[in-house]
Parts: C-alpha cells; structure tokens; sequence
C-alpha cells in the first residue's frame, strides 16, 4: 500500500513544473522635443552688469518646442538666477529675467503669452496646440551696488523642460 | 514665380514656408492670408488662412507641405490681410525639387538618353571614270602615251647599237697595249728571276710552240624587235590600270 501512494506523488510532481515568461515590448517616441535654436550671449554695458539684451550687446537664447499631441504637455521655462561658472565672486548677484513667445506655427499659439503662468524664474505654458513654438528668454545680472564683476568667463544656465501634464 | 523658381523641366513644389509678424490689438479682428494663384486652371494653388483674431500679435514661422506640385501652376504670389492691424517683416520660402534627367536628351548621362542620328541625304554617287567622254579621253592618252613609248624604245635600241660598235673598237686598242706592255713586263721579270739560278732545270724546260687557234666564231648580228613582246606589255599595263581603277569603284 505504501509504495502505490510513494509513485502516484512522484507522478503528479512531474507534470506540474511547466512555466513560461511572455514579455511584451513596446517603444515610447517623444512627442515633444525642445531645441535650443539660438544660443544666448551675455554683453557688458556697464562694469557690473551682464545683459542678454541686444541694445546691451548681448544676444538672448531661443528655444523652440516641437509638439505633436495638443494638450499633452507644458513648457516649464527658468531663466538663470546663478551662474554655473564664473571667476570668484565676493558680492551678490541680483537677477532678472522674463520668457516670452518670439514666434509661433499656429496663430493660435499666440495667446501662450497671455496664458503663461510665472512664478520665482520659471515661466510655465501649457501647449494646447500642436506644431513648433519659439521662445526667447532674458537674463540680466547685477553685481553688488554697482560694483565691478571681476574679468572671466562667466556662464548661466536656462532651464527649458517639457512635462508631460 | 518665373522670375523665383528656376525655370527647370520637371521641377516641383514640395513646401512652402512663410514668415511674418502681425501688429495688433489682441482684441482686433485679423486675418493673413498667404496665397499664390493657379496658372493653369485658375483660381488658387496654395492658400493658407491664420486667424489672429483675438490673439495678440506675434511672429508666425509655418512650414506647409503641399506634396511636389509641378512648377507650371504656381502663379504670383502675395500676402494680404483683413482686418485691424498690420502685417511686416514677411518672407516665403519654397522648397523644391526636380529631376536633371526629366528630358533624358538634355544630358548624354541620363539614362535613357538616345544618341539623335541626323537625317543624311541620299545622294547618287556619277563615277566620271564611267562618262563617255572621260572614257574617250583616257584612252586617247594611253593611245599617246604608247606610241610615245615604242618611239622611245626605238630610240633606245638605235642608241644602244651605236654605243656596241664604239665599245668594240676602244676595247680591241686597250687590248693591244696591254698585252705589249705585260709581255715586256713579264720578260723582265722573268729574266730577273732566272738569274737567280735557284730553280733546277723542270722550272724553265722550253714548252713547245704551239698555238691553238680559235675554231668558234660568233657574228655579231642585230637581234629583231620583239613587237609581240611590247604589245603584252601594254596589256599588262592597261590591265593593271583597270585594276587600281577598280579599287577606288569598291571604295564606293
């Protein structure tokens, strides 16, 4: 009797050990891409002041988003508030800066300037139409109370991000 | 457009892009239109509309794909608007394309390029070796030139018989001189030697004095004139004549 129970076991393990993994890949494509079209220049008009602005001799950046789903996605735009290099800097740096429209592939797009939220140094626009839109952002820095900036190779960063909403 | 697109054959439009900046109250109605007409069949060809009512005014940089519309429709072009406010700073760009090889014969690298044989005339070859005339003439100069030839031949032949005769006679006096003076040279020589005395007697035995007179005699005759023989040759030269003749008939 013991030894029919022993073979009928064995039998039941052996057939219950079958097992398959069935993987299913799939591949996302940005739907939003964002490029730098211009690249930014910062002029000196005065001893303690870096200025994107093209009467200060300076050349502000232009970004531009590319997107192909309406409503999906939202510019999330920082205009610099330090720089990322710089000479030895004893003072403070006060910051301003702004980002607007520049141009647009659909009229349409032309109300982002209106409908921009800003906040600190971001500026957020939530793009609602599909196509390209270019923006162009404005940085300036002012050393101490009018102090002079020390010579070098000075750098800031602007942020420019597409999130998905 | 003729005087913007480059008047190729076969060219086509793929795109068109326009750039502008409107100068509005965002309250005021606008409308931009950028347009060119249809030269063929009337009407527009590309037309595209932006409604900037209500927006404020901005740039505008679109790119409108119109899928290779070939270069003979596309009229003039312009950008009019209605509306408050104004349009500046425009610019339209258009993208094209066209195939080198659309008239295959414009460029002997083309793929089906065809080599153009140009019509050539017939034209009737007249041989004048075979006009009459032509005909008549040359033989009356191969009739001249023959009789030339015997004349010159007969002349040779008088002249060569008269240079025999003046040859045989300078001939038989050089032989007489020539003979006398080795004669004496011989003796003397001969005499000189023998005084040596150093030859045994077989060297100047006396032979006998014989004399062996000449029995065959040739006479001296003139040969007759080969008239056949000329005759045969004039043949070969006619023959020869109509055979480099002949070549220059193959040629044609």
């Amino acid at each position: 009797m013991f030894k029919k129970i022993l073979a009928a076991a064995i039998a039941v393990s052996a057939m219950s050990v079958q097992a398959l993994d069935a993987p299913i890949v799939g591949n996302v494509e940005s739907k939003c891409v964002v490029t730098l079209d211009k690249q930014g220049v910062y002029g000196n008009p005065s001893a303690s002041i870096l200025s994107t602005d093209a009467a200060d001799g300076g050349v502000e950046p232009v970004v531009r988003y590319d997107v192909v789903i309406a409503d999906a996605y939202k510019a999330v735009i920082t205009h610099p508030s330090s720089f990322s290099q710089s000479p030895a800097l004893s003072d403070t740096v006060a910051w301003t800066g702004s980002t607007a429209v520049e141009a647009v592939s659909d009229a349409q797009m032309s109300a982002y300037d209106t409908s921009k939220i800003e906040y600190d140094s971001t500026t957020e626009v939530d793009l609602e139409f599909t196509g390209s839109t270019w923006f162009k952002v404005s940085s300036e820095a002012d050393y101490g109370v009018s102090k002079a900036l020390p010579g070098g190779t000075y750098t800031a960063i602007v942020q420019a991000n597409c999130i998905a909403i | 457009m003729s005087n913007l697109l480059p008047q190729q054959a076969g060219l086509q439009v793929n795109q068109v892009l326009y750039r502008y900046t409107t100068v509005k109250n965002p309250e005021d109605p606008l409308l931009v239109t950028v347009q060119n007409e249809n030269a063929v069949d009337g009407g527009y060809i590309f037309r595209e509309t932006d409604d900037w009512t209500g927006l404020p005014g901005n740039s505008i940089f679109k790119v409108v794909g119109v899928g290779g519309i070939p270069i003979d429709y596309w009229g003039d072009g312009e950008i009019t608007w209605e509306g408050d406010g104004k349009v500046t700073d425009p610019s339209v760009i258009y993208t094209y394309q066209y195939d080198t090889c659309f008239d295959p014969q414009s460029d002997p690298s083309c793929p089906d390029y065809k080599v153009e044989i140009p019509d050539i005339p017939s034209v009737e070859v007249v041989d004048p070796l075979d006009d009459t005339f032509v005909q008549d003439e040359i033989d009356r100069e191969m009739t001249m030139r023959d009789e030339d030839e015997e004349e010159r031949e007969r002349q040779r032949m008088s002249d060569e018989e008269e240079d025999d005769e003046e040859e045989v006679d300078l001939e038989t006096v050089l032989g007489i001189a020539n003979r006398s003076l080795q004669n004496a040279q011989d003796t003397a020589k001969h005499n000189q030697v023998m005084a040596l005395a150093n030859f045994s007697s077989q060297y100047y035995e006396q032979l006998p004095d014989t004399v062996y007179n000449e029995t065959i005699q040739l006479k001296d005759a003139a040969l007759p004139k080969n008239n056949r023989g000329r005759r045969l040759q004039f043949a070969q030269d006619l023959l020869h004549d109509k055979l480099v003749k002949s070549q220059y008939k193959g040629e044609r």
